[in-house]
């Protein structure tokens, strides 16, 4: 104890030693050597608050409003909501249009913000717009098939369009899982359709080249039905998570910690998010239909799928087609949507195809620019 | 080396057979006689159990598949990311060309497995004994709602079924009626 207390003072002294007389080249070094410690230090500081954002940002990631565009609900059942948009300038075309969303996430995709909804461009261009937005599927709707979705839900929604607009026909405008119901509703019910627009059909599953078609290739989903039921929304985040699993599925974090205090950014961020996480489950006999006999079987494309007693047979399809699809799509990709055009027999049919991905394709400032400027000016030609 | 995976799968569930068989057989009992009820009971149960074991073994068996793929594309993904990586990390350009590089090289590495075949049945077979595990679980509950005279899940599943037909059947019905209707006002109309 003793020893240690007289070592001290010499301690101290090796502690704070006096500045050693040093040569001015070195102490430029020195100075370099303490302004670089600083500023990693000041960036280290910096990174840790933008992560300290990040967290908070992504914690009240639900709160973010989306679907802004006035509507009203004109109808609403157990299984769907029917929106009418209100006019947003004086109508120009004659022809309503029913937007049929998919079944899987939420419709407001299609009118996530302003300046990128696709209802929005749709109604500022004279249209009459309507959207079919599907409710999530309860336990007891286990037994839900497309027979349902398409002779029930979209007829009637149909019916409603029509007699609301005093026509006879409407357009009938489908995204994705949302379009590949609409070219079969036409096939069944075509004195009420006056166009089919299509963006992002599943068709051809034989030739689709992407993930989620390889691990439809495989899946039980006859003992799925019997087994669980509806499909969990855990088991589609299973499958999103295979899709782009670094460049989206991590990548994009960075790129939200290294533009957190851009609100525009991080705004457009957020609303896909929510999009992106607000899934809810699909109905099991659906989901059975959709892998067996669409994926797996490939029966759309074969004309041999059946909804009911009835059978879906795309050559029947007359009526002006427009198939807009999207180059880097990486859910459904163009070889599979583009067949369509091929097995109508529609003489007035037009595949467009736009370089970008499943969603850039309906909600991106590409799309607002490139997009639907053309599907408008089609769809115009076609709605009087 | 995959025949040599594929011939070990084999074995193992072979012999998972075996073991399970023997046990299957050992538990049966006489299903006459003062025991008739007992024997009945016990050997539901019994089988359930063993078909339990019996799966939990297969579930092993892709489960361990599914992961040696995955870290097979890890492995590549690490190779990829040296390959492609700044050799030296001195500073905040190289951390960050480090980044560029290995989200390529997982992208790529990853995207290459989910997009195989090999994955995809290997992925199937993961989510089919996932499946055949909660089947042994639900049928070993039912047997207990059973017991306390509550309806089980499948009696549920008959009713759920009949309320989805005669929701068909009820819009059907509306329909035909509407257009009765019409037609009837047309015709006191003419």
């Amino acid at each position: 104890m003793s020893e240690q207390k007289a070592l001290q003072p010499d301690q101290k002294q090796e502690e704070h030693p006096s500045p050693p007389q040093v040569p001015p080249q070195q102490q430029d070094q020195q100075v370099k050597v303490t302004k670089q410690e600083t500023n990693a230090s000041e960036e280290l500081q910096e990174m840790y608050r933008r992560l300290e954002k990040t967290r908070s940002v992504l914690h009240t990631a639900g709160d973010i409003e989306v679907g802004q565009t006035p509507h009203e609900i004109l109808d609403e059942t157990r299984t769907y909501k029917l929106f009418h948009y209100q006019q947003m300038v004086s109508k120009t075309a004659k022809t309503p249009i029913l937007v049929v969303y998919a079944l899987i996430n939420k419709s407001y995709v299609l009118d996530l913000q302003p300046d990128k909804s696709w209802v929005r461009s749709l109604l500022s261009q004279g249209f009459d717009v309507y959207l079919l937005d599907w409710k999530a599927p309860t336990s007891a709707d286990k037994y839900v098939s497309f027979d349902d979705y398409v002779n029930s839900d979209i007829d009637d929604c149909v019916d409603i369009v029509l007699k609301k607009n005093k026509v006879d026909k409407l357009t009938l405008h489908g995204y994705c899982m949302g379009a590949s119901m609409s070219a079969m509703y036409t096939t069944l019910h075509q004195e009420k359709v006056r166009n089919l627009a299509v963006i992002a059909p599943v068709v051809d599953t034989e030739k689709d080249t992407t993930v989620i078609g390889n691990l439809a290739k495989n899946m039980d989903v006859g003992k799925m039905l019997d087994i669980i039921g509806n499909l969990p929304s855990e088991q589609l985040y299973a499958c999103y998570s295979a899709l782009k699993p670094f460049k989206q599925g991590v990548n994009k974090y960075f790129n939200l910690v290294q533009n957190i205090d851009n609100e525009q950014f991080v705004g457009n961020f957020l609303r896909i998010e929510k999009w992106l996480y607000d899934t809810p489950p699909i109905a099991g006999e659906t989901f059975r239909q959709w892998i067996a006999d669409i994926y797996q079987r490939n029966l759309l494309v074969k004309n041999e799928l059946k909804l009911g007693d009835q059978i879906i047979d795309l050559t029947k399809i007359t009526v002006p087609l427009l198939n807009i699809v999207a180059d880097e799509d990486h859910l459904v990709s163009p070889q599979c949507s583009a067949p369509l055009n091929d097995m109508v027999s529609s003489i007035d049919r037009r595949l467009m195809r736009f370089h970008t991905g499943h969603v850039g394709l309906i909600a991106s400032l590409y799309s607002q620019n490139n997009v639907l400027p053309k599907v408008g000016q089609w769809l115009k030609a076609r709605s009087q | 080396m995959a025949q040599n995976d594929t011939s070990k799968d084999t074995s193992s569930t072979v012999s998972a057979d075996m073991m399970y068989n023997f046990w299957a057989e050992a538990l049966k009992l006489p299903t006459i006689g003062p025991i008739y009820a007992f024997s009945k009971e016990f050997a539901a149960y019994a089988n359930d159990y063993i078909n339990l074991g019996k799966i939990m073994a297969e579930l092993k068996t892709h489960n361990d598949s599914f992961w040696s793929l995955i870290n097979a594309a890890y492995a590549k993904a690490i190779t990829g990311t040296a390959g492609r990586a700044p050799k030296q990390l001195a500073n905040k350009e190289d951390f960050e060309n480090y980044r560029r590089a290995a989200i390529e090289a997982f992208e790529q590495a990853f995207t290459d497995l989910f997009a195989s075949p090999e994955f995809s049945v290997v992925y199937g077979k993961v989510f089919s004994a996932q499946l055949d595990f909660s089947k042994v679980l639900q049928s070993i509950s039912e047997k207990n709602f059973k017991i306390l005279n509550m309806p089980t899940r499948s009696e549920i599943d008959d009713v759920l079924k009949d309320v989805h037909e005669l929701r068909k059947s009820v819009r059907e019905l509306k329909k035909e009626i509407e257009v009765l209707k019409s037609e009837r006002t047309k015709s006191i109309a003419t």
